[in-house]
């Protein structure tokens, strides 16, 4: 996948999304656009770039300025469209009306009773849509840079500007903690092109465009940000390069005190694209190095070099050596363990950019401008890692990874597996998923790939509706050991059928496996079982790609094969036998 | 004039052989009231010009399109 800069005009769009329609008519993803101007040729866009995402989008786009009417008729075109999730990209000209133009033409009161009204149809909207299973993603409404009271509009105490920033900060708040809804910031996306170059007054008297079509890439590449999330997409790893990627210049030839970083006009751009970089590490992205370089100069680097912001406790894995990047690539992703596919790469070099994207069209390959002034920009401007939610387990994501790699050089020291096991000292905590917990629960059914028996898909909202079910049962596991905690890195999803148990899903996260959390989860399903009575207990697995890791399980915990359905194995194991997890784990249950 | 023809080509998805003076707008199913603006616009943007609200409705042919971006890029 190609990340192009936005120079393509809707034209070239429009041919392209031709030429996808040929290839493909089977949609995995169904994306809804309820616009209040028009926005012809936005469609085209995303569905290009869905495409170069590997999806294939189904895009409905709503009648012009017919939301609330689409939105409130349960037969609508809309609803039979059923999106998955659908963008209300509303119109600050069409939200004001006449105010837009006029805002004193009434009184402050009932430009107040005419906000609170405003505010309380869009609730009202979107209460009705939230009935849908989608995701809603409501845009912002631009702030307006006039008033007729010119210096002294802030001197109103409701005036125009403030109640436009009111609204948009009182949408926010509404839905804060909505799972379901999101605010689009489309007033800060509008700052960001500058307002005067988004409105072409032609474009907009003659055909109701309220933003030039040119910058619809732009818009698209920021909507794309609750696309990935949605259909687990989200890049979980920024793989850099070193020269004159972090730093200016090359370590090997100019040396500690000749690479440009820091407060320096050639050191700043290096030097903030560092912070912003720890900034990302700070909310969950994996931070790992693919570069040819000789790793002690590097490593002085890092503890010499007062201006060096990334430390290498920040780094989950270091490729550092003279090998070729693809090879360095597949050895992060395997030292992490991760897939190819959750990587982005960047690099100034343009050969080595070329080089990964033909070799590994999965990774997600940044495309930098020449200048390293831009760098910055450039990344900040990126919505590859959004996700929907952002666990405490997310947040110390690369913490954690750190303590991995102590865990790793231990197990390499040690003699024996057992002993490795017996040093690390777990403990893993059971409990059945609750409240607190659902957000993570459903976040690794959508990102664990490898231990992982069924690779079910679920949101949140499914996983609240088992929750509440008297025939489900969710177990999580916690994890923790001498080097730190893994948090919840585990989840059994087990359907009770009176004297059938059935595994629906069993799934690690990868960093824990392998030090008996596995076994300790499903010995407490078992206990249970056994408790109730169950006579068997069914573990179904279904192989992919991805999930080798999780082969063999059942069967090593002495479960046996009992049918194939298609790809779909049934294991079972009879809960009169007893189940222990190895003596190096210890198991508490909550 | 080979940019305004590629550009004309390109946005309103016609050969470039197509693309002759006498190109009626209210006879071409391709050349809708949308893409005449993106035309306009894409030829803003490409050329470095700038048409007055006034000259984007006046354009009825291929011809008068060549002969406004004649005036303004001589």
């Amino acid at each position: 996948m190609t990340l192009k800069p936005f120079a393509e005009t809707i034209s070239f769009y429009r041919l392209h999304k031709k030429e996808i329609e040929k290839k493909d008519s089977r949609a995995d993803v169904r994306i809804a656009l309820l616009p209040s101007s028009t926005i012809a040729g936005l469609k085209e866009t995303m569905a290009v770039h869905c495409h170069e995402m590997g999806l294939r989008p189904d895009i409905y786009v709503g009648k012009y300025k017919q939301t609330a009417q689409e939105i409130l008729d349960p037969k609508s075109d809309l609803y039979n469209f059923k999106p998955h999730i659908i963008f209300i990209l509303s119109n600050v000209r069409a939200a004001l009306g006449e105010t837009y133009l006029g805002p004193y033409a009434i009184s402050q009161g009932t430009r107040k009773r005419w906000f609170e009204r405003t505010l309380k149809e869009t609730e009202k909207l979107i209460a009705v849509l939230k009935k849908s299973d989608a995701k809603i993603v409501i845009s912002n409404l631009e702030v307006p840079t006039h008033s007729p009271l010119g210096i002294l509009e802030n001197k109103e105490e409701l005036g125009l500007q403030k109640t436009v920033r009111e609204i948009n900060e009182r949408l926010c708040d509404q839905y804060k903690k909505d799972v379901q809804v999101f605010i689009f910031d489309y007033e800060g996306f509008l700052s960001r092109i500058g307002k005067q170059n988004a409105l072409d007054p032609k474009l907009y008297y003659l055909g109701d465009i309220t933003l030039d079509p040119q910058y619809f890439p732009a818009l698209t590449e920021q909507l794309m940000g609750y696309i990935r999330p949605l259909k687990a997409l989200t890049k979980k790893c920024l793989v850099v390069d070193l020269d004159n990627t972090m730093w200016g210049g090359i370590i090997g030839e100019d040396g500690l005190g000749g690479i440009k970083l820091g407060p320096t006009p050639e050191g700043r751009p290096f030097w903030e694209l560092q912070k912003y970089m720890l900034s990302l590490s700070e909310r969950g992205v994996i931070l790992a190095i693919n570069s040819k370089n000789n790793l002690e100069d590097v490593r002085e680097v890092f503890k010499k070099h007062p201006h060096q912001v990334l430390k290498e406790e920040h780094f989950a894995s270091l490729q550092i050596n003279w090998s070729d990047k693809v090879e360095n690539m597949r050895r992060i992703a395997e030292e992490i363990g991760i897939g190819i596919d959750s990587i982005a790469f960047l690099d100034d070099n343009p050969a080595e950019r070329a080089l990964i994207r033909s070799a590994l069209p999965e990774v997600s390959v940044i495309e930098l401008p020449e200048d390293p002034a831009r760098f910055l920009e450039t990344l900040q401007r990126l919505t590859l890692f959004d996700a929907f939610s952002l666990s405490p387990e997310d947040k110390k994501r690369s913490e954690m990874y750190t303590t991995e790699r102590k865990r790793q050089s231990l197990k390499k020291s040690s003699g024996s597996l057992e002993e490795y096991l017996r040093t690390l000292g777990t403990t893993i905590t059971i409990r059945k998923a609750s409240p607190d917990s659902i957000p993570r629960v459903a976040q690794l059914t959508q990102k664990t790939n490898q231990f992982n028996t069924t690779t079910r898909r679920r949101t949140e909202e499914e996983i609240r509706k088992l929750t509440s079910d008297k025939n489900t049962l969710i177990l999580t596991v916690d994890v923790k050991d001498n080097f730190g905690e893994s948090g919840l890195t585990g989840v059994a999803i087990v359907r009770l059928a009176k004297e059938n148990w059935r595994i629906d899903s069993f799934l690690l996260s990868c960093r824990v496996i392998g030090r008996g959390a596995e076994d300790g989860l499903l010995s407490a399903i078992i206990k249970r079982a056994k408790r109730a009575k169950a006579k068997t207990i069914v573990g179904e697995f279904i192989p992919t790609p991805k999930n080798a890791p999780a082969k063999g399980f059942y069967k090593r915990c002495g479960f046996v094969l009992a049918e194939s359905v298609g790809k779909t194995e049934m294991w079972e194991y009879s809960p009169i036998k007893n189940f222990e997890a190895p003596k190096t784990v210890t198991v508490k249950e909550q | 004039m080979n940019t305004l023809k590629n550009i004309a080509s390109q946005v309103l998805g016609l050969p470039k052989g197509k693309i002759q003076d006498t190109l009626v707008r209210r006879e071409t199913p391709e050349w809708d009231s949308f893409n005449h603006l993106m035309l306009i616009s894409e030829i803003e943007k490409k050329l470095g010009i700038q048409f007055t609200m006034a000259e984007v409705e006046k354009v009825q042919t291929y011809g008068e399109l060549k002969k406004t971006v004649e005036n303004k890029t001589k």
